[in-house]
């Protein structure tokens, strides 16, 4: 998984070559270079003291049988032998996979959208902010109760009106598929806002004349957003699929609180870090906990990996594009 | 000072290399890092409502027959996960703590615990039901948990709703139409098809664990060995019940907790098994519904369902005062008080004579503190295994039948291997 | 998805040279009013859930699971409220959380944006790797290190203490990756280029430039990390030893029962320790706004 992920650090060095220039050899560019070293060295002092330790103590826990208290028995790679066979395991990888994708991708064209809108010259846009921005403020122990009332399959909102115009009432919360929806729909609605505000920030910095300019060529609203939001949001783009692919790959609070540690309904809100958090923490199966954990690191890196790839390509295309253009 | 540096050196070779190391770590684990300053002071951790307020200030005050104080620390949320944090690493562990009705996932770590009849427990045993005291013994013969409240079961209805649909609705005669879980389903069939149509109970979960709370036998033995594989076992006779339940029409499907309390609520479901502590929950959920409730004794026997204990980690500055804590926090006069005050039903026989208990009137005429006592002297003496987490797979696939028309047979077949596939990993098959 | 279909319909016309002939007023009066209209659907279905925590915490337990449904506030927040004040130290808990949130916020907001810088505007020896080590943190799982997390902070003598919530979080990969891509997007490398012939240093450029053009993203870190602290629960319940040093979440946490729940109390509980961010968010986003103002002059 090292490789894939090295690869963003090549174009990114390219492009900076016209800042500090190709001279001088490795040693004195890293003297000359000792404040960039302070500047990030925060990081990794903190991760090596907090970060480091319990990390390793989570791979030596995956090649052991641990109950969170007794003894700690060594068992080698039964626990990786045993996750591949086990069928909850692959359950919950297809179901983090599928409400990934049916959250993931809504939710952020959704979210572009809402930025470019409230980017535009429009009144009130310091409330509709906010606004946006509540769900992710909201207490989930709230949202829980909330969602559970509006899905209901028997009481719920979305049901009671789907009858009174004449449809039939859909199993929301008693069938893998609605379930899977309803998971999806409180993502949606919880996270929108939120990467909407980090399109907005990244606007700001899209200077306003470019607009301007093709509002002179009459460039309407479609030809202005993906010729010229979408290049310029690039970067921060990469940032939300990436930070969603981790997030989505990560799925949890959503369906615990909404169908409890067990996942619901045949195990059809069951996602990868719910399983492993059932496991180690409702089940305290600490060793398998920990290989869960770390089959997921391995398929997020993967993701992050392609994500990465596939944006930041032509990520650096953009940047000379700009580079050329000023 | 030494021990402090044998175990910085244990947790550099666990962060360094794997498995061994990271024992190394627990067994370096000496020093214990003391939770209160205090000499004086004893730490309780509880969870909300599980204590009577009035009887922690007074042990705040002082601990009767001892010259120790309480200070009682409100734990919410992920109790155990807090509770076993501190056990694991061997620092700030309460000198008392609460354990809920899953004390059995603390036996293997039985040697945490003090055995409390080295502080003469024996000598109270009596005063308490015999099926409670023996579910806080653990599999070595050691008894480590002392009983606090209980859940003796019944049959909760909604009596106008009963007698709206025909049928019977005095706790008698509900008792006496719904001798076996057969009858129970008929009477589940005919609410149904009355006008108004309610469901007998929640779903078919709930009738299979019901009607395993009242069992004797439960998923696994003493020996930790897996009983459902043998024929006739007490878990397929559950399941045959919940399964004939569920074909029949009379449970609710309703397998989410918000769609409960809306059905219990709306009269949608007019019937729930539960323990005793489920009176508050009810009063609490559908406050109108005040007086329309009544109690019957459930098919065949009643079970037990939650009720808490209370324990003494091995790191306590004064087990003893500890125990004597722990014996006047449940003196049936204390657990009067605790019932008066919290609605924790007793543990202790003896209570319900003192006369200083009073039921409320959420069941109308209706004593329930009569009904549960009756429930709790049929109370089943039963084993609940340590390995009784790993049991899930059956509830799953319960509702599967229910809910998405799976074969019962399948099903079953299904929670039966996936069970022991879980119990093979845990090493105990 | 309408949401998405319409606004493209409705300006296709804006495409034609004509964009400022006769006729433009009324579809931009009818774009605009498009514009309103998607957003206010979007505000609908964004605020209702949270004004159902407000129906929820004005309600009784009762009430809450009633059928059919109430739909409108009702008058038990006194009632709630003040139970909440009999169960919960709130002011205290309330000081620690501001103490707890508002440390990590700035810390965060500082260490990131000066690793960010280096790492977007920069390049220096071994930068690739090290970008490398804050991506893979990034990925990992956080939730199973709470034991051996637990045995650090017992081994520090941190347990109950606040610098045991405020530390370990202080730099993060989440901010460092976020606001590097800000400043890949928002900081021309002329501008970087302009102060080093300047004689501006790194630590004086991060001052001059960095952090002025990266406003609106240190804004959105500074929030969200003040808001995430807010609400974290699990690590404060473990290392939090102390009754009488709480955090809100922890307070609130310890409402919960075993078996059944006052439901309208912790509501009224979720709604006071919302309101806060609100105020919060309400005061960052300014800098927005003055962004977006900056930018306009600019221009």
């Amino acid at each position: 998984m090292a490789v894939p992920l090295r690869a963003p650090a090549r174009p990114a060095a390219r492009e900076r070559l016209a800042v500090t220039g190709p001279s001088g050899t490795r040693r004195r560019r890293i003297r000359e270079n000792w404040a960039q070293y302070v500047a990030v060295s925060p990081f990794y002092v903190l991760f090596l003291v907090f970060g480091l330790f319990p990390i390793a103590c989570s791979i030596a826990l995956s090649f052991t049988d641990w109950d969170g208290i007794g003894d700690i028995e060594f068992v080698g790679l039964a626990q990786y032998s045993y996750l591949l066979q086990d069928p909850r395991f692959w359950n919950a990888v297809t179901t983090t996979m599928i409400i990934w994708v049916i959250s993931t991708v809504p939710m952020l064209l959704l979210a572009l959208l809402m930025a470019f809108l409230l980017h535009q010259n429009i009144r009130f846009k310091g409330f509709y902010r906010v606004a946006f921005f509540v769900p992710n403020v909201t207490s989930m122990v709230a949202m829980a109760i909330v969602f559970g009332s509006v899905f209901s399959d028997t009481f719920g909102l979305v049901n009671s009106a789907l009858t009174a115009l004449g449809a039939d009432a859909l199993p929301w919360l008693s069938t893998d598929w609605g379930i899977r929806v309803t998971i999806a729909v409180m993502v949606i609605w919880r996270w929108t806002g939120y990467n909407a505000i980090i399109y907005l920030a990244g606007l700001q910095a899209v200077p306003t004349e470019l607009y301007d300019a093709a509002k002179v060529d009459g460039a309407g609203f479609w030809r202005m957003f993906t010729s010229i939001t979408i290049p310029m949001l690039r970067p921060v783009i990469l940032f939300t699929v990436i930070t969603s692919t981790i997030g989505g790959l990560g799925l949890f609070t959503e369906p615990q609180i909404l169908l409890g540690d067990g996942g619901g309904p045949n195990e059809a809100g069951m996602t990868i870090v719910l399983y492993q958090y059932n496991q180690a923490f409702t089940q305290f199966d600490f060793g398998y906990g920990s290989a869960i954990a770390w089959a997921l690191f391995l398929l997020a890196a993967v993701f992050a990996a392609i994500n990465w790839r596939l944006l930041s390509e032509r990520d650096t295309v953009r940047t000379k594009r700009q580079g050329a253009g000023r | 000072m030494n021990d402090l540096l044998s175990r910085r050196s244990a947790l550099r070779a666990a962060a360094g290399t794997a498995a061994l190391a990271a024992g190394a770590t627990l067994a370096g684990c000496g020093s214990e890092v003391s939770i209160s300053s205090d000499p004086d002071e004893l730490v309780l951790w509880y969870w909300n409502r599980s204590f009577s307020p009035g009887l922690l200030a007074q042990a705040a005050e002082q601990i009767p027959g001892t010259t120790r104080r309480l200070r009682a620390d409100l734990i919410g949320g992920t109790f155990d996960s807090k509770l076993r944090t501190s056990l694991a690493g061997g620092a700030y562990i309460p000198d008392i703590t609460a354990l809920n009705d899953n004390v059995a996932l603390y036996f293997p770590n039985e040697d945490l615990f003090h055995d409390l009849n080295e502080f003469g427990a024996e000598e109270v045993r009596d005063e308490f039901y015999d099926w409670k005291w023996s579910l806080g013994t653990t599999t070595s013969g050691r008894f480590c948990f002392w009983p606090m409240d209980t859940g003796p079961t019944g049959f909760f209805y909604r009596a106008d709703l009963f007698e709206a649909a025909g049928l019977p609705s005095s706790p008698q005669d509900v008792g006496a139409a719904i001798r076996t879980w057969d009858d129970w389903i008929d009477l589940g069939v005919q609410l149904r098809a009355a006008e108004g149509g309610s469901f007998i109970i929640i779903n078919a979960l709930s009738v299979f664990q019901q009607h395993i709370n009242a069992s004797s036998e439960r998923y696994l033995d003493a020996d930790d060995k897996p009983l459902f594989t043998q024929p006739g076992n007490a878990i397929r006779e559950a399941w045959d019940v919940a399964v004939r339940a569920a074909k029949a029409g009379a449970t609710g499907n309703l397998q989410l907790v918000t769609d409960q309390n809306s059905a219990f609520s709306s009269g949608k479901v007019a019937g729930h098994i539960d323990g005793a502590w489920w009176a508050q929950v009810i009063a609490e959920t559908a406050p109108d519904s005040r007086g329309l409730w009544r109690l019957a004794p459930q098919p065949e026997l009643p079970g037990n369902r939650g009720g808490s204990f209370m324990a003494v980690p091995k790191t306590c500055k004064d087990p003893a005062a500890a125990v004597a804590f722990m014996r006047w926090l449940t003196t049936p006069e204390s657990q009067a008080t605790s019932y008066n005050e919290m609605q924790l039903f007793p543990s202790a026989p003896r209570s319900f004579q003192l006369g200083t208990m009073t039921g409320g009137d959420y069941f109308g005429d209706q004593d329930p503190l009569a009904f549960f006592s009756e429930a709790a002297l049929q109370v089943p003496t039963t084993f609940i295994s340590t390995y009784e987490s790993q049991v899930g797979a059956f509830a799953v696939q319960i509702a599967n039948v229910e809910s998405a028309g799976k074969d019962p047979d399948t099903a079953w077949n299904d929670a039966v291997e996936e069970t022991l596939r879980i119990l093979a990993k845990r090493g105990v098959v | 998805m309408s949401l998405r279909e319409r606004p493209a319909t409705a300006v296709e016309p804006g495409l034609h040279k004509a964009g400022r002939g006769p006729g433009s007023a009324p579809r931009q009066l009818l774009s605009s009013a498009v514009t309103h209209l998607c957003i206010l659907i979007g505000v609908l279905l964004s605020l209702y859930p949270f004004y159902w925590l407000l129906v929820m915490a004005t309600s009784t337990t009762g009430e809450i699971f009633s059928y059919p449904p109430k739909l409108l506030p009702g008058d038990n927040f006194g009632t709630n409220f003040s139970n909440l004040l009999a169960n919960v130290d709130l002011l205290s808990s309330l000081v620690n959380t501001i103490i707890v949130a508002g440390a990590s916020a700035l810390l965060v907001v500082l260490l990131d944006s000066l690793a960010a810088f280096a790492f977007a505007k920069y390049d220096f020896p071994g930068k690739g790797p090290l970008f490398l080590v804050v991506m893979a943190t990034f990925l990992f799982p956080a939730n199973l290190s709470l034991v051996p997390s637990f045995w650090l902070m017992s081994e520090l003598g941190w347990v109950g203490g606040l610098q045991a919530l405020i530390v370990p979080g202080a730099a993060n990969a989440f901010g460092i990756f976020l606001l590097r891509q800000f400043a890949m997007s928002s900081i021309p490398d002329e501008l970087i280029e302009s102060a080093r012939i300047d004689g501006a240093g790194f630590f004086r450029t991060w001052w001059s430039i960095g952090l002025p053009m990266l406003r609106g993203g240190l804004a959105f870190l500074g929030i969200f990390t003040f808001i995430t602290v807010w609400n974290d629960y699990v690590w404060p319940l473990i290392v939090l030893n102390n009754p009488a040093r709480q955090t809100l979440q922890t307070s609130l946490a310890s409402l919960n029962t075993a078996y059944s729940n006052d439901i309208g109390l912790i509501m009224a509980g979720a709604f006071v320790s919302v309101l806060p961010l609100i105020g919060v968010f309400l005061i960052g986003s300014r800098h927005f706004i003055a962004n977006i103002a900056a930018g306009a002059l600019k221009g």
